[in-house]
């Protein structure tokens, strides 16, 4: 569809306040024989219900949870189908109702936004999100493949069976229109690597220099394997209830807003259409945008993300996301991604995405003024640092960004515990990544599917005074 | 009398074992043939087949778009309404719109690899059609030809480009 009519363009509404109040994560790993998958997603809900600072005993909020939604992105990975029940059992939540949910890379934030509907529409006060993926069953170019099988298997898969080769296009042209430098993209490897560091979840910390990324090894062309996301075997949950319920559970409960956008899976049927703006932009900002037989969103952009934004920031009151918002968690599958969706959610327009990076506003010290960065992203060390089990990614993406704003980052990262849970050591020189507080703290993440197929953007908004 | 009864039997081959600490894990083979019907674009592949390149567009006079289609689809979704097939006119000359160098392709790929993926545009087509450059180096805005593999893949690999020089 390219021209959206009034009922298309209706804002979403929750019937009732919606909140996140605890969220779960395991470690993330390439090859995790040590744990069978429900067996990690039971450690994932064990932390979310143990470690939360919650009220009640953990039992009893268990015993609170009305519904849950599953999120597992792919049945061949797991060589297991209808994975959720098998999950749901391991659990001990029969015989409550359970949905599984499939939106490709965008699955964890799907799930987020299906719990959500179901407490906004009283149809459950506490519901359970958990999300999963096992991509140790294969190969590495095996799992390529399976990856591939969301390309179209009439026009595409065949054409590469990997999907960095579905994006390294849109990054040359990305390069070629908005005078993007293989510089930038690589500072984006080496921030998220490095925020890794500090995560003891995180399956790829590193720290690497622009030079070493863009001498590491091509993928395809121009993005190299330090520019792309983990393979990753790794659960994590969230538990979202009613305004009641939240206050009953913790004193720090985070309401929340999600809301989604979807473009076709091809990115050769991108056909050209207007832009549709966000709140704080204008028809003047882009007039000289596009040159006479160029395309919106083309290549270069995800319409998908941006009418995710376009719907969650009308639902939620935000105005200029850069100013409004204290922190952003973003689908670094590939740093052209990353850098891709700075315009589709106006944190630069679009054309100047790259100055997201050059500024030092993406960083939690900008690295230009030595200050704070004005609006960090991927503080979790993202995909390509931490972790991508893909029907648990966008739910580790909202856990982290409400640890965030419940001040929670050193208890969930910093803990020396933690580490040793995991068999790790936490570093000698372990950086702590905390926002600051302050009154209307709010973060956003962004859960992104096959070249923009599906997206959400969820915002979780500090709640207490 | 001697009591005979039929006993099941295993007749699978026993999984291999690839670990036993720090947990069990076993190999689990795979393999499988899926039948996939190409539906209402089998003229598309079909004509690939033959060495032609078939697009679609909408007869819906009042539909707002009367490009063709590549990749071809069957209904129109603007207007809901079936297409009709084209032969693009050859020789197929397309212009590059972007392209990427595959070097590590997923399992089972078809093409030898390092390769050019490519995505052509084609003058009144509203779409852009992936696919690989046989031979040269791509620039965005070069021209490519289109050519068919003499022994049909009976898949998207039956087509291919080349550098188109005038």
């Amino acid at each position: 569809m390219i021209v959206m009519k009034e009922g298309n363009k209706r804002i979403p509404k929750w019937n009732r306040k919606v909140f996140a109040v605890a969220g779960g994560l395991t470690d993330y790993r390439k090859w995790f024989p040590e744990y069978k998958l429900e067996e990690l997603v039971m450690l994932a809900f064990r932390q979310m219900l143990e470690q939360n600072d919650l009220k009640m005993d953990p039992l009893e909020v268990k015993g609170l949870i009305n519904y849950a939604v599953y999120g597992h992105f792919a049945d061949h990975f797991q060589d297991q189908l209808l994975c959720s029940a098998k999950v749901h059992d391991y659990l001990g939540l029969d015989p409550l109702y359970n949905v599984g949910i499939k939106t490709g890379g965008a699955t964890g934030g799907s799930a987020v936004l299906t719990g959500a509907m179901a407490v906004a529409s009283g149809y459950a006060d506490v519901v359970l999100v958990a999300g999963w993926e096992r991509m140790d069953e294969v190969d590495t170019r095996t799992g390529n493949t399976y990856i591939s099988f969301a390309a179209c298997k009439d026009y595409e898969t065949r054409l590469a069976r990997m999907y960095s080769a579905y994006y390294a296009p849109m990054a040359k042209r990305f390069m070629e229109t908005y005078n993007l430098s293989e510089e930038t993209r690589a500072k984006v490897a080496v921030k998220n690597h490095l925020y890794a560091c500090s995560s003891p979840y995180a399956q790829q910390p590193g720290r690497y220099t622009v030079e070493e990324v863009l001498n590491s090894r091509i993928a395809a062309w121009p993005l190299r394997f330090l520019e792309c996301c983990a393979m990753s075997v790794g659960a994590a949950s969230m538990l979202l209830c009613d305004e009641k319920t939240a206050w009953r559970l913790t004193d720090r409960p985070c309401e929340l807003y999600i809301a989604g956008g979807s473009h076709t899976l091809r990115v050769a049927d991108r056909r050209h259409q207007a832009i549709p703006l966000l709140p704080h932009e204008t028809e003047e900002m882009y007039r000289d945008l596009l040159e006479p037989g160029s395309r919106y969103p083309g290549f270069e952009s995800f319409l998908a993300s941006r009418m995710a934004a376009w719907f969650c920031y009308r639902m939620a009151g935000i105005e200029n996301p850069l100013e409004d918002l204290d922190l952003v968690e973003l689908h670094d599958a590939f740093t052209i991604s990353d850098i891709q969706t700075y315009g589709d959610i106006g944190l630069r327009p679009y054309g100047q995405e790259p100055d997201y990076i050059e500024s030092g506003d993406a960083y939690y010290i900008n690295p230009n003024t030595g200050k704070p960065g004005k609006c960090p992203s991927n503080l979790s060390g993202g995909l390509i640092g931490t972790m991508h089990a893909v029907g648990a990614t966008g739910i580790f993406q909202g856990v982290e960004c409400l640890w965030q704003v419940q001040q929670k980052y050193d208890k969930f990262h910093g803990d020396p515990k933690i580490w040793e849970f995991w068999g790790k050591t936490k570093p000698d020189d372990w950086q702590s990544l905390q926002i600051p507080d302050r009154k209307g703290c709010q973060a956003a993440w962004v859960s992104h599917a096959g070249v923009g197929s599906h997206v959400t953007l969820g915002i979780l908004r500090k709640a207490w005074q | 009398m001697k009591e005979t009864r039929e006993e099941a039997r295993f007749i699978g081959r026993p999984a291999k074992v690839v670990q036993m600490e720090p947990a069990m894990v076993v190999e689990w083979p795979r393999t499988f043939i899926h039948r996939h019907t190409y539906g209402k674009l089998t003229p598309f592949f079909k004509g690939l087949q033959e060495g032609r390149l078939l697009a679609t567009r909408c007869k819906n006079p009042k539909c707002p778009e009367n490009r063709l289609w590549l990749p071809a689809r069957a209904d129109c979704p603007d207007c809901l309404q079936p297409m009709a097939w084209e032969e693009i006119p050859q020789p197929v000359i397309g212009t590059i719109y972007t392209y990427t160098r595959v070097a590590y392709g997923g399992m089972g790929l078809e093409i030898s690899e390092p390769y050019w993926q490519i995505d052509v545009e084609l003058e009144g087509v509203c779409t852009i059609f992936k696919g690989w450059l046989k031979y040269g180096e791509p620039k965005i805005g070069m021209k490519v030809r289109a050519q068919f593999q003499d022994v049909p893949t009976n898949t998207i690999l039956n087509i291919y480009w080349v550098p188109h020089d005038g």
